[in-house]
């Protein structure tokens, strides 16, 4: 019994002596990114919660506690071995494509401002999305680390997969949550690409996705409004220009330096929900262009220092999961700051450790720590 | 399964790594100097201009004083009610409370209060310009019932502390404080001032932010301005043309204007019927009032609409009128200037001229026969001035017309101004019509600026009601920013043709057709008029005429001219010498003391003077008779005590030097126990028996070089009025012979 004790926890928990800390720069990062996000929050939030809820700290109090909540998540995390992920991964790619499904139930589903994306009783909810996100990431870098020599075939390495991510993303965008569909497919397309997948094919198949990207766009009419909207908001300032409108005086507005922290005008109520998706206005607003380069520039160091982790992992599978966590953070950060700023079609899309969302930031505090776990194994640190 | 990731997972994680880095280091943040930095001010502006909120802070409006500095139209501040519907909590009760609340202090409709709360903007005005006593109680009804969405805000209310003296000068404001007629909008510009702004921030719903944004611009108050107008010179003409107007029952209003003639200052304008600026879209006229009584519905509607028009127009500069005879003095001008005529011309009235195939004739059907120049004017003869327009010919005298002006504008400061109707054709006919003021159109004032020329020396000067624009200061003192110095147009007739036009006319008064005007130590000289309202007749085919005189003083050096115009009379009377030129000697009588001209009594004049009466009150009897004695009074004594009780007349008034005083003592006071009897239409020897027969004072009132058959047209007190023993009764007098002329 002694004895078999320790080979049990031995299994699931990090085992010593094979593992090292956790890396500093990233945990730092995370840290950095988390707190600039929350004192964010905290100024965006204010004007809207007061005249919401008549409670200037409604969102921020709320924010703070997922926030510490994850922390724990996340350093909990790194005590367990990420090896054991791969167990659950099909599994977890099966039980989010069914609960996929079960929200386009009317009756299971709920339906917010028209979309039907949530799942949950009482006051708890929750997208499936967010956990189809993570098991396509799991899933794929499980494969691709198992199936690694046979990644330039087609079948293994884009037919399978390509399968797998339409049917995800297809579920998903059903639900007409259109920057879910098109994160994840972004996610899986970094990791086919990065997995080893035939250039040739992937370029090819990647030419024909845009193409149906494309006849998507002009066919249905709600992307074709988008679109129009997003080539002159100010043919309907008051209307579907609004919020892109309001945005841009906001960004505009800030010049260089800001208005100063807690000094945005455009929160009085101009930006709809200024603490969700457009929170990185409000920081162009108060900040400038300074601060807005300071947050951008974060995101490419945590960006830079999950890349590094991924090269110095101890296996494909752990390098391929950084990759992919580190994938959809990236390109989550730069949708959302490409709606923010009219680059692209307005879609919902937030930005990661900055919008408010409890259920999201554990989500990505417990990515995080799986990232932070797989850098414990790094080969550069057993090799110093 | 190899250790660690492949070379190619590093290589294409690389190549991942580089795409992620450079669309955020270089394409967002590229779209981020766009817009932060390239076009900064563009956004900033945008965003300035939807977060913030201008509130117009009101300029006073400038005041609008007399010559003397008297406040004629003066601004307060006031509040604006106004409620934000959209800020009104969406209940019923809610709602129904303010209505009601808001109804009953401010006495408006509740149902319309009530409608407007149902709306949904922010601004709906419940009530413009209340005083503070009401905006209190508002803000107290607000305050009992924590109301949101009703709201205060300072404006300026126009007010004409002398309702509608001088109301055609003034004009008024309308409801954004803009003059909408008269010096209110000629010197709007002046007046107004520059708002002022105050730019605070607001969030999307419109209530202000918190935040320390507010730039405040003062506003710049409206500069004042002076009139030429005295107000005392302006109530007394006021006074005189209603009470004239009323008695003639003239039914087309009355106008006059007092001009100073070496300045051009307007010293008084009147038209009548007139308004209160401070109520300017109602009627108030009595004889308006009267005539729409009888009307109802449409009509009613229409006529309402068509007074509204008429008491808003200033008939002094406005409305054309035919000078009629009046306008002989321009025609007398110009043959004098031109040499055509001298005082030892003489004329040959047999009623009637021939001109060209016409036949015109004189007013005076049996004709004036053999007549000087001056007796040709003082019987305002139409053949003489036929012929003495005649002889200037139709280019010299349309010269001379044009010269005096009478073709143009006179530039007045006023609005609205017309410039007259002249013929389309001018030849003999029409020249002899004009030589006698007939057929064609000038304005009121026009003719009295014509005259002022004739009479000042000959030089023809600009009207004006504007003295000076001036600055309040700090101290409350006036700053004067720009003076309305007199224009002077040009020279039309030489100095001593002026002086010969003077004496002529002023025999007019003393003894001609004008002796109405006659006032007692003053000379004064004009001309009647009576023109016929030809485009009535056109039109209708009744008779209608317009009264006038038009006179000056003191005639040896003129300094002051009248014009006083009736129109349509329909009492009975017509002629000018009768019915205009009497309220013109009443205007002088009591206008020329008061603008300090003295007056120079004749031997004849300073017997006739009245007698200021003194207080002999508690004087011992013998010292109060002796007094009286000594000032050449006559006296009565009544009672047996040994000083006064009572006096008749009472101190502070006048008695003619031909009454009785009488000095009651002990017991003995006055009683009301006298009627006065009736004395109009007695000829003034035999009213003045009545009166002293009644134990009354008589003061006779009129022209004194008055005819043998000087009747009495009006008395005061009035007949069948009871009142004491030696109370003065006044008789006016009106010449009837030699003034009934056209």
């Amino acid at each position: 019994m002694a004895e078999q004790r320790p080979k049990k926890q031995n299994k699931w928990f990090v085992k010593k002596g094979e593992a090292g800390g956790i890396d500093i720069v990233f945990l730092i990062l995370v840290l950095c990114l988390l707190g600039f996000g929350l004192v964010m929050v905290a100024s965006s939030s204010y004007v809207a919660a007061l005249h919401k809820y008549g409670d200037s700290y409604h969102y921020i109090s709320r924010q703070l506690i997922f926030a510490v909540v994850g922390l724990v998540v996340m350093l909990l995390v790194t005590v367990f071995d990420y090896h054991q992920l791969r167990r659950f991964s099909l599994a977890l790619l099966i039980v989010s494509v069914i609960l996929l499904v079960l929200v386009l139930i009317p009756g299971i589903g709920i339906k917010v401002n028209g979309a039907r994306r949530w799942l949950g009783f009482g006051s708890f909810r929750f997208q499936p999305s967010e956990i189809a996100k993570l098991a396509i990431i799991l899933v794929f870098a499980s494969y691709m680390a198992a199936n690694y020599k046979r990644m330039k075939e087609f079948k293994v390495g884009i037919l399978l997969p390509a399968a797998v991510l339409l049917l995800v993303c297809g579920l998903v965008a059903v639900e007409t949550h259109v920057s879910g569909a098109i994160l994840i497919f972004c996610v899986g397309a970094v990791l086919i690409f990065v997995g080893g997948a035939s250039l040739k094919w992937f370029l090819g198949i990647g030419a024909t996705g845009v193409v149906a990207l494309a006849g998507f766009a002009i066919l249905t009419p709600y992307a074709k409004g988008r679109i129009t909207t997003w080539l002159n908001p100010f043919a309907d300032p008051t209307g579907d220009g609004f919020q892109t409108i309001q945005s841009l005086y906001a960004i505009g507005s800030g010049g260089l330096l800001g208005l100063g922290l807690g000094q945005s005008r455009q929160k009085y109520l101009y930006i709809p929900e200024p603490q969700n998706d457009y929170i990185f206005s409000i920081v162009c607003e108060e900040l400038g262009f300074i601060g807005a380069m300071m947050v951008i520039v974060l995101f490419v160091l945590l960006i830079w220092r999950g890349f590094v982790i991924a090269y110095h992992a101890r296996d494909k599978f752990g390098s391929l999961l950084v990759v992919g966590i580190i994938s959809r953070v990236a390109v989550q950060a730069i949708l959302n700051i490409a709606v923010v700023t009219n680059s692209i079609p307005p879609t919902g899309i937030s930005l990661p450790f900055f919008s408010y969302g409890g259920t999201a930031l554990l989500m990505l505090l417990f990515e995080m720590g799986i990232v932070l776990a797989v850098s414990r194994y790094s080969r550069l640190e057993t090799n110093e | 399964m190899g250790k660690g990731p492949s070379r190619s997972i590093v290589i294409r994680s690389t190549v991942m790594l580089a795409i992620f880095a450079v669309i955020l280091l270089i394409g967002l943040a590229a779209v981020l100097v766009n817009y932060q930095i390239v076009n900064y001010s563009f956004y900033q502006t945008k965003a300035i201009s939807q977060q913030t909120m201008d509130t117009t802070l009101a300029a006073n409006r400038g005041t609008i004083y007399s010559r003397n500095y008297t406040e004629l139209a003066v601004s307060a501040q006031v509040e604006t009610v106004y409620i934000a519907p959209n800020s009104i909590p969406d209940d019923e009760a809610t709602c129904r409370l303010i209505a009601s609340g808001l109804s009953a202090i401010l006495g408006v409709d509740e149902e319309e209060v009530y409608a407007k709360t149902q709306k949904s903007n922010y601004y709906e005005i419940v009530k413009r310009r209340i005083e503070s006593d009401l905006a209190d109680q508002v803000r107290a009804f607000v305050d009992e019932n924590d109301l949101a969405g009703i709201h205060l805000v300072n404006d300026t209310k126009r007010y004409y502390p002398y309702n509608s003296l001088a109301c055609h000068i003034l004009g008024f404001t309308g409801t954004d404080n803009v003059g909408l007629d008269g010096i209110e909008a000629v010197y709007n510009e002046y007046l107004q001032g520059t708002s002022g702004k105050l730019i605070t921030a607001k969030n999307a719903v419109g209530t202000e932010l918190p935040i320390e944004y507010e730039t405040y611009v003062e506003a710049e108050n409206g500069k004042n301005v002076v009139l030429t107008i005295d107000e005392t010179v302006q109530y007394y003409l006021e006074k005189h043309l209603q009470e004239a107007r009323i008695e003639q029952q003239c039914l087309e209003g009355a106008a006059g204007i007092v001009m100073n003639v070496k300045t051009g200052e307007i010293l008084a304008m009147a038209s009548l019927p007139n308004y209160d600026p401070n109520q300017y879209y109602t009627i108030t006229d009595e004889m308006v009032l009267q005539s729409l009584s009888t009307l109802t519905g449409e009509e009613l509607e229409t006529e309402t609409t068509n007074y509204r028009n008429k008491i808003w127009r200033n008939k002094c500069t406005v409305d054309t009128y035919m000078p009629g005879s009046t306008f002989k003095i321009v025609t007398l001008s110009m043959a004098l200037e031109e040499g055509l005529i001298s005082l030892g011309n003489t004329y040959s009235c047999p009623g009637y001229i021939r001109v060209a195939d016409r036949i015109i004739r004189c007013w005076k059907s049996g004709g004036h026969g053999h007549q000087t120049l001056a007796q040709a004017i003082q019987n305002s003869c139409n053949p003489a001035f036929i012929e003495i327009g005649a002889s200037v010919g139709t280019d010299k005298f349309y010269q001379y017309f044009q010269n005096f002006g009478l073709t143009e504008k006179t530039g007045v400061d006023l609005s609205g101004e017309s410039s007259g109707i002249w013929f389309s054709t001018f030849n003999e006919v029409e020249l002899a019509t004009a030589s006698f003021g007939q057929n064609f159109k000038i304005t009121p004032l026009q003719m009295i600026t014509a005259v002022a020329a004739a009479c000042n020396g000959g030089e023809l000067v600009t009207p004006h009601v504007v003295k000076e624009i001036t600055e309040t200061q700090p101290d409350k003192s006036q700053k004067v920013v720009k003076s309305f110095e007199t224009t002077k147009r040009r020279q039309i007739i030489s100095q001593e043709t002026s002086e010969l036009v003077c004496s002529l006319l002023e025999q007019v008064v003393s003894v001609g057709s004008g002796k109405n005007a006659y006032v007692k130590g003053y000379r004064v000289a004009g001309k009647t008029g009576t023109s016929e309202k030809i485009d009535d007749y056109v039109a209708t085919g009744i008779k209608n005429y317009i009264s006038s005189f038009i006179g000056f003083a003191p005639a040896d050096d003129p300094e002051y001219a009248i014009l006083v115009l009736l129109d349509t009379p329909s009492a009975g009377e017509i002629y000018g010498g009768i019915i205009a030129a009497p309220v013109a000697g009443d205007i002088l009588s009591d206008i020329l003391p008061y603008l300090g001209v003295q007056p120079q009594y004749t031997e004849e004049e300073l017997a006739t003077l009245d007698i200021a009466i003194t207080s002999y009150l508690d004087q011992p009897i013998e010292e109060a008779t002796a007094a009286l004695i000594d000032k050449e009074i006559k006296y009565v004594v009544k009672g047996s005590g040994d000083t006064v009780t009572a006096q008749m007349p009472e101190a502070g008034t006048t008695m003619p030097q031909s009454g009785t005083m009488i000095l009651y003592t002990g017991e003995a006071s006055p009683t009301k126990d006298i009627t006065v009897p009736n004395l109009v239409d007695y000829s003034v020897a035999g009213a003045t028996n009545r009166i002293k027969q009644s134990g009354l004072n008589v003061r006779v009132v009129g022209n004194e070089n008055a005819g043998s058959d000087a009747l009495v047209i009006s008395q005061s007190p009035a007949a069948g009025e009871v009142v004491a023993e030696g109370t003065v009764i006044t008789i006016r007098t009106n010449s009837s012979e030699g003034v009934s002329s056209m």
